[in-house]
């Protein structure tokens, strides 16, 4: 599950900095993701931890620093009043394709049958034969075990089946590599399970993923790097292993055992 | 009542249904397009767009329509500038005078309405779209508008249903649209309660069916508020 340690830079992100308003969420994150890690994002709410994950595809536009994907660094410009805008939203637009993101709250198109949320990107996006997007959408779905929810609308699913099809729509981007938000937080306890052994199949494939989360079975067993954020910096990182067991932060120390 | 009278209103009457029906349609299909453009500029965060549907909207929503058409009909005339413009041939006709008046009224309304639709979208199915790489006009057009509109067809179902029977102050400037022709029937011949209870009626007719129409696009346009079992025998039925 560890990735070699030579393995090409899937995501960069430099020296980020991020404020809203007066509020510096963010005060200078580095972070490398390569190829196959699956790297947990821990912290406690308000640490950045989401900002982090959101600046990475651009939802949120950091203030300074770089993101590169695939060694490719999406370019910035800053506005008049200071703020920064990407300088070409078709780069952003195309790097977005390439990264599958999971959010907590699912954000399926509720207008929209399960499969025809996977294969709505494929399709309109990627330009990919309607055909062939539907016999991939439905191997995707098959494989979160949701192949007989197909032709449901994403009311008629519980909170778990509309995250696992939330899942099947990212992949079916083919994307280098995969963002979670905080996918199992918003929900029911008994449905937690299904999406995170959706999650670690994933990760067992060797896919680069980037998971912020509270779940520290998932980040301890399954994730071959964990970063924790604390007050908009990296506090800690380091293997599961190691900073389970024997943490340099007082801090990282006071997070894992409450 | 006199029956026999009653249907030979009731059959001039009908004559003059075309022209209404004529005036609603008309006016509500212009009038969709131009208060989907206000609504877009409500939301555009520009400010000077915004505040220019502000103000379009506090003023014909504010002023009686009645008011409106006048102002249209006879008040535009009194400028030589609009006498001389190219729009004089179509500014001239009671008919499109009308038409306009009807549409820039409905427009104020309906883009209040669509604004809620469009508000009413959960912004993390735009951010969804976005994070998968989706433009802009793509958003709107393939996951906001589809929404936008489920959500505003029972509000601009009513907002149709008033225009229709808004078609009848056309009348006030020579148009023989079915009030027109009322009022022209009661002239020649007093007998107000047969003559407008008739034309009371065909209104009734036409927003019934309008009623029904709507409804059905509602029915049509929301699969995801029908029961899942009903979807998948639906689906399965289509299958065989």
């Amino acid at each position: 599950m560890s990735a070699a340690v030579t393995a090409p830079v899937a995501i960069r992100v430099h020296d980020l900095h991020k404020s809203f308003g007066p509020l510096e969420v963010l005060k200078g994150v580095s972070l490398d993701a390569r190829e196959g890690e699956v790297i947990s994002i821990l912290g406690s709410s308000g640490s950045g931890k989401s900002t982090l994950l959101r600046c990475i595809n651009m939802l949120e536009v950091p203030n300074s620093g770089t993101i590169e994907v695939a060694g490719e660094a999406i370019r910035l410009k800053t506005l008049s009043d200071g703020r920064s805008r990407p300088a070409d939203q078709k780069q952003v637009d195309r790097i977005r394709s390439e990264l599958g993101m999971v959010f907590q709250s699912f954000n399926l198109w509720s207008h929209k049958t399960v499969l025809e949320n996977v294969i709505e990107a494929p399709v309109h996006v990627l330009k990919r034969p309607r055909a062939e997007a539907v016999e991939e959408a439905e191997a995707l779905l098959a494989k979160v075990g949701i192949a007989d929810k197909r032709n449901h609308y994403p009311s008629h699913l519980s909170g778990g089946q509309q995250q696992r099809a939330a899942i099947a729509r990212a992949l079916a981007m083919r994307p280098k590599a995969m963002l979670f938000d905080e996918p199992t937080s918003a929900l029911d306890p008994e449905l937690v399970g299904e999406v995170l052994r959706v999650m670690r199949g994933l990760a067992e494939e060797g896919r680069t993923m980037l998971v912020v989360t509270h779940e520290m079975g998932f980040a301890r067993d399954v994730s071959s790097r964990v970063v924790f954020v604390h007050k908009g910096t990296i506090e800690e990182e380091g293997p599961p292993h190691e900073v389970f067991t024997r943490s340099k932060s007082e801090r990282f120390r006071q997070f894992i055992k409450s | 009542m006199d029956i026999k009278f009653a249907l030979e209103t009731f059959w001039s009457l009908a004559a003059a249904l075309p022209l209404t029906l004529e005036l609603a349609a008309t006016s509500i299909v212009l009038g969709s397009v131009l208060a989907l453009g206000l609504a877009l500029a409500r939301l555009s965060g520009i400010l000077a767009l915004d505040l220019f549907a502000r103000v379009y909207v506090f003023l014909f929503r504010g002023t009686p329509l009645l008011v409106q058409i006048f102002l249209i009909y006879y008040g535009l005339s009194q400028f030589p500038a609009v006498r001389h413009s190219i729009f004089w041939p179509i500014l001239r006709e009671p008919y499109w005078c009308a038409v306009l008046a009807l549409m820039l009224n409905t427009a104020a309304y309906a883009s209040e309405i669509i604004r809620g639709g469009l508000l009413s979208v959960p912004h993390g199915q735009v951010e969804a779209a976005r994070a998968c790489g989706m433009g802009r006009f793509m958003i709107f057009r393939r996951i906001v508008m589809p929404q936008a509109l489920r959500q505003a067809l029972p509000g601009y179902g009513n907002e149709m249903i008033s225009m229709v029977k808004a078609t009848s102050l056309a009348s006030i400037i020579t148009l023989m649209e079915i009030t027109g022709v009322a009022a022209k029937l009661i002239s020649e011949s007093y007998r107000v309660i047969e003559v407008f209870v008739v034309a009371g009626v065909i209104y009734l007719a036409i927003n019934f069916a309008l009623t029904r129409l709507v409804a059905f696009a509602e029915h049509r346009l929301n699969p995801q508020l029908r029961a899942p079992l009903a979807i998948s025998a639906e689906l399965k039925g289509e299958a065989h």
